[in-house]
Order: structure tokens, then sequence, then C-alpha cells
């Protein structure tokens, strides 16, 4: 028997609970000779801001061990550019699309969903509250509950899209920020973006990144990624998406199995371009020999 | 581009810490150029994580019942590369390409000169294959000429370099004594009448943005393989980026290079 794999967020039904995750798959077309997107559930868009962004200075990335630290500073085209240049293409996929949103203002995200309201054709937003590697924004909103439930529901008064609250795990208690978000109105949480990290190159007595710290992501931040969900998942209501550290099936399925009802895959692309597709694959073949007829259902499988 | 598992040919040693790879070519995967780079995942486990770059250093197209085979020169300097070392022929791996940008032929007028540094003397081989193969050479004149610069004697790869090669070593223990830079401030050949010079070149930061200030300061064209800090390699995760050299914002190393006219990077920080 096939499984059934479709999960909801918010009134969106996703064909199956595998999304690749912001920043790590571009806007689509960067894989696209490589794997077939619309078999997947979902894409994030890296993510969007009002103003064209360059980027932070150089060195950007790291490798660490069973990961890496990233400081790209959402170098991204701009939300003009990315409705006349990217949308379109975005539009034609048959997974759901999520626009990943950031801002350094609250205004500045709500003109952003606004001018992306205007253009259409999106199926979802993730907003982007814990991107630890610029100054204004990011962070600052993400590890503050009422600001991340003002600005939700700022959000939610501007769109009735499903609305995916992104959290960082850079908080004592990611339960009180995650019901903050859906005390904002928000249809989902997902989590965890990155862990803020510092690599130093000891012979030139600097750090490894031109702007010290960046994020870390990769298998090496899976077991606090689980966590997060298993706290977020038992205090809201709301689905929670699951990111972080995920390159199999068995890793995704630590995320579902922790509360998740559905999962993203980040830095496991670069590693291998279809490790989306072998993670979906192998959570079909897991629930048909589990004898699970539903992704929705294993949730509420794990013994504690 | 495409992914494959390419069967590991040939993985010899070239020098003390330098060996050359030998990859079998997928038939549906497009022929690689000079300058274009592959990646490879050494390890099927997550520590290294990220898949490593490599630039080409040559191509043989399939002959009779032997087939296409890519390789690259590298250098064994941390985990991935000491992994791929003990990599023995037989074995397969994971390979993503090809890859970027490539080096631009020379144009009618234009006298090649070609510049490598260390390990960066790869993907120059490669270019200097094609460029003598190619009988319907646009260029008139004088033939390309080919530097190559190591720290010392002790490093020289063994490994056919083109006839006329004007080597240089750092420590004066073989040839020229000095490096790829200061050989060609004193001893490049004048432009051909009515052209100019076209310097390729790849090696160490500061040696490529000596290379841009003296292409620079010549008035030759000049085309450089850059070299950074990669995760996705196809143009996605923004992190490979260098500074443009008017100011406005960064190009991927990855799929806006690796290969870039020396006068649209900001060279001024690598090292």
């Amino acid at each position: 028997m096939t499984p059934d794999m479709r999960v909801k967020i918010g009134s969106l039904e996703l064909a199956n609970p595998v999304g690749l995750a912001s920043g790590t798959f571009g806007y689509g077309s960067e894989y696209e000779e490589l794997v077939d997107i619309d078999t997947l559930g979902a894409l994030f868009t890296k993510a969007v801001t009002l103003a064209p962004r360059s980027g932070n200075a150089t060195p950007r990335i790291v490798e660490t061990p069973s990961g890496m630290l990233n400081s790209i500073g959402l170098a991204n085209p701009g939300v003009d550019a990315f409705i006349a240049d990217k949308l379109p293409a975005l539009r034609a996929m048959r997974c759901a699309v999520f626009v990943n949103v950031a801002g350094a203002t609250e205004e500045e995200y709500l003109e952003v969903v606004e001018r992306l309201e205007t253009a259409g054709g999106i199926d979802g937003y993730e907003i982007n509250v814990s991107c630890p590697n610029v100054r204004h924004g990011g962070l600052a909103f993400g590890t503050d509950p009422a600001q991340v439930e003002r600005l939700t529901r700022s959000l939610r008064d501007r769109t009735r899209c499903p609305l995916v609250v992104k959290l960082t795990p850079n908080v004592t208690d990611i339960a009180t920020i995650a019901k903050a978000a859906e005390t904002g109105g928000a249809d989902a949480v997902s989590c965890v973006n990155t862990l803020v990290g510092m690599v130093i190159d000891v012979r030139r007595r600097r750090p490894a990144l031109a702007m010290g710290t960046g994020g870390l992501s990769g298998p090496a931040i899976r077991p606090v990624g689980v966590a997060c969900c298993f706290k977020a998942s038992r205090a809201v209501r709301i689905p929670v998406i699951g990111i972080g550290g995920i390159t199999c099936a068995d890793d995704a399925l630590q995320y579902l199995l922790a509360g998740a009802i559905a999962v993203q895959v980040g830095t496991g692309t670069f590693v291998d371009p279809r490790c989306a597709h072998m993670v979906l694959s192998g959570i079909e073949l897991w629930m048909q020999e589990q004898g699970i007829a539903k992704v929705g259902d294993i949730a509420g499988l794990l013994e504690v | 581009m495409k992914q494959f598992d390419a069967e590991i040919l040939e993985n010899r040693a070239v020098a003390d810490s330098w060996r050359e790879l030998v990859l079998s070519w997928d038939k549906a995967a497009p022929e690689p150029l000079p300058g274009q780079f592959l990646t490879l995942r050494v390890s099927q486990f997550s520590d290294p994580l990220l898949r490593r770059p490599f630039a080409f250093s040559g191509f043989q197209r399939a002959v009779g019942a032997e087939p296409a085979r890519a390789s690259v020169v590298y250098q064994v300097r941390g985990g991935a590369t000491r992994l791929l070392f003990q990599l023995a022929p037989g074995s397969r791996v994971d390979t993503l390409a090809p890859l970027g940008s490539c080096f631009p032929q020379p144009v009618p007028g234009e006298t090649a000169v070609l510049a490598g540094g260390g390990i960066g003397l790869g993907p120059l081989l490669f270019l200097a294959d094609t460029l003598s193969a190619a009988d319907e050479l646009p260029t008139e004149g004088p033939p390309p000429l080919f530097v190559f610069g190591v720290r010392g004697a002790a490093l020289l790869p063994a490994i056919a370099l083109p006839p006329g090669t004007a080597l240089c070593t750092d420590d004066g223990s073989s040839g020229f004594h000095g490096t790829v830079v200061d050989y060609l401030a004193r001893n490049a050949p004048p432009p051909p009448k009515g052209g100019r010079l076209h310097l390729y070149g790849c090696g160490p930061g500061p040696m490529l943005a000596a290379l841009a200030a003296l292409a620079a300061d010549r008035g030759w064209a000049a085309s450089l393989s850059a070299e950074q800090w990669m995760a996705c390699g196809v143009g996605a995760c923004m992190g490979c980026a260098l500074p443009r050299a008017d100011g406005k914002g960064y190009l991927r190393a990855c799929t806006d290079g690796p290969v870039f006219e020396a006068a649209d990077i900001d060279w001024s920080g690598r090292s």
C-alpha cells in the first residue's frame, strides 16, 4: 500500500512533507538540471528583503566538524527584482513555494509581503526572524516573544496565505517563541535556523569568517533541532516543520517522531543534490515497513 | 552539469604532497573546458561534510573502447584530500561536473601567456593542451608562453610541462630565482604587432592580486581563476562570493567564475 504522504500547513496541502530549506536552494533554478523539484513537498526560497542586499564581506563560509558556518548576510536581489525575475518560474513549479521574507524593521517585513501579495501566485510565506548574520532585524526579532507575536499579527492582517515563522535555536526557551508565533496567528513554525558559531584561524589569529561569527548548520546541529522541535510541538497546536542537519530518511524521521509534521533539507543538498528525494523515498519505505498509513500519524508514535 | 559516480582510473603521486587523479567521464555529462571544475564527495559520512572543488587539469575524449577521462591535480593538505588520497583505482566517487566558467580563447592578435603558481598549475595545463591542439588557432605569431612557479625544486611535479616552460622557484633552487610575477615583470614578451598579450593565471591569492596589477599596468588582457571556499558549487548558497572591483557587491566563484576578467574582481583581499 502506498502511504499517504500529504500534510497540511494552514489551508495549504503539500503533496509530501519534504521541503528544501531557505538559503540552500536559491530560487529553484540553480539545481533544476540535477533534480526534479516538482516531486517534493515545498521549496522555501532564499530570503527576500525590500531592497537588494549584496551580502556580507568574504570569506562567508567555513567547514566545521560535521557542519558548516555561513555568514552570507541575506544576499538577494530585493523584492521587486524577485517578483520580476524569479517569481514567474517559481509560480510554474508544481511543489508549494514559500517565499522566505526577511527585514531589518517590522515595516520592511510588511512592505515585502504586501508587494508579494500584490504580485500574487505565492503559496505561502516563511517569516525569517532568526537570521544570525545581519545587524538589524533577524535574531533581534526572533529572540523576543512580544516582537514575534506583534510582527506575526501584523503580517496575518495582510495575507490569507499560510504563514510559517522560522525560529532560532539561540534562545533559552523556544517553546515561548513558538507560542508567541501561534498567538500572533502563524499557521506553522519552522525550527531551527542556524546556531551562532565561530571558528578562529589560529595561525592568522583572526576569525575564519570576515564577519567574525556565522550560523552553524549541518549534521552537527541535528540533536539541537530535534530537541527544539520536540519542545515546540508540545507547546503549540499549529504544525511544526523540522530543520537542522537532515541528510537521510532516518534523520528526518527523528524530527517527525519528535513532533514535526514536515521537514526541510538544507545543508544536506550541498553535500548531495539528491538528498531531499532520498529522504522522501526513505520515509515512504520506513512507513511501509512499519505499517503506517499516513505520514501525519508519525508524530504520535514517539514513546517517551 | 551532471552528477555521476566516476570510477577512479589513477590516483598517483606527482610531487611531495601533490597527486594527479584521473576519473572516468560519464557519457551524458558535457565535456569540461579549461578553467571549469568538478566537485567530489570524498566521504560517505558527515566529516568532512562538504563536497570539494577541483579544477580540471586535462580531459581526453573516448578512444575506441577506452572511456573518456578527466583529470585533476590536487594537494594533500587537509582531511578531505587525505581521504581522496586513499581512494584506490577501481573505486568510485560521487562527482558533480562540469561547473563554472572557462578560460576564454585568445582572440586574433593576442599572444597567450599562461602563468601557474603552485597547485594552480592544473587548469593551465589543460588550457595549454587545448591551445596546442587547436590547429585552427586564431592567433598568429608567437606560441603561448607557459610560466610555472613553485617554492623550491623539491616541489616540482612529475608532470609533463609544455615545451619551453619558464620555470620559477622562490628559493632559486631551479630555473628563474623568483616568483612567476617577478618573471613576467622582467621577461614578458613584447605584444604582437597591433595586438596584445592575454594573461591566463591561476595560483595563490597574492599571486592573482599581483598578476591583476601587472596586467592592468601593462595593458594586457587577463583572465584569472580564483579559489574560494564553496558549499554548493552551483550558485545557490552565495558562500563563495568575491568582491567586485567596482564596489557593487559580489560575484560567485562557482557560477560567475571561477575564471574572471582580472579587472572585474577586487583582488586586494586575497590572502
